[in-house]
């Protein structure tokens, strides 16, 4: 990869960031404000993943061995602190 | 035969070791602000006085340039990483070097934010618009911990690029060491929306 390259996801990324703040004081609902900025950081995380830590030019099996195991323990956590939240609340069910 | 010249296999993930283990504390570290970041949702959603302190100026904005200040440090990490790989090592150092300046300018701009804050009334049990106490805790526990990486980072970027300059080091520790940092910055991604926009007043 060349550096002309770097500079247009650079400055996509800064578009991102602009479109992320935008939507902010467009005052959508709450939920609508987070899911957006939900999918603008994961976009924004992909493209790092993929161009600055070069993901895209390793080997496939170096993508589908991180990005998944990563992805699996996140989608645990959310599952598991709910069940937190309730022990706290001292509700047993 | 010794044991420097026995045939090795090759890596399934055709990554030399040391890289292989930054990509281990890189997953391991981003279930960890994962882990935070989904505790701090939880918390987020489950107060009912949350109060929002941040308005457009100058948190917002403040974060807005905190934000490109780290993308830019990306881009001169990546310039840093193409520089090595060609041989160029001066140009390698320079490229390094304005990374950790904007590391430093990132973190001082986060260290002022933070002392106006502390000025107003914040802190980790005080919140001085009346409401929860955890938004003070959550924020600085989340942006205190990204700030740490940010240091580290500048840290190892300049013991990283000493060596490569003494020739201690080759040209793929810098791309290796340039992974945390693009890491860094990714985290970033994830703390200013969550962190910095969901609280805009």
């Amino acid at each position: 990869m060349n550096m002309r390259t770097y500079v247009t996801v650079w400055l996509g990324m800064i578009a991102l960031v602009a479109v992320e703040v935008l939507v902010t004081y467009a005052r959508p609902s709450p939920g609508t404000l987070l899911a957006t900025l939900l999918a603008l950081a994961l976009v924004e995380a992909a493209v790092a993943l993929l161009y600055f830590m070069h993901l895209k030019y390793e080997r496939r099996a170096l993508l589908w061995w991180t990005v998944p195991l990563v992805l699996f323990a996140l989608v645990m956590l959310d599952h598991v602190w709910p069940d937190a939240l309730r022990l706290a609340s001292l509700r047993l069910h | 035969m010794s044991a420097t010249t026995l045939p090795l296999e090759e890596s399934p993930l055709g990554i030399p070791s040391h890289k292989l283990a930054m990509w281990l504390f890189i997953m391991a570290d981003g279930a960890t602000f994962g882990a935070i970041l989904f505790a701090y949702g939880f918390l987020r959603a489950g107060t009912p006085d949350w109060t929002k302190p941040f308005a457009l100026w100058p948190s917002i904005a403040n974060g807005c340039l905190m934000t490109v200040i780290l993308l830019s440090s990306s881009l001169t990490m990546l310039g840093a990483g193409t520089a090595a790989r060609a041989g160029q090592k001066q140009r390698c150092v320079r490229w390094v070097g304005a990374t950790m300046l904007l590391g430093v300018f990132f973190a001082a701009l986060h260290l002022r934010e933070w002392f106006a804050m502390f000025h107003e009334g914040w802190g980790l049990g005080h919140n001085p618009l009346g409401g929860a106490a955890l938004v003070g805790s959550t924020f600085f526990g989340i942006t205190g911990l990204h700030l740490l990486h940010v240091v580290s980072g500048v840290i190892a970027l300049g013991v990283v690029a000493w060596r490569f300059q003494r020739g201690r080091l080759g040209s793929e520790h810098i791309e290796t060491v340039g992974l945390y940092w693009h890491f860094v910055d990714l985290v970033w991604m994830f703390v200013f929306p969550l962190v910095y926009l969901l609280n805009a007043r």
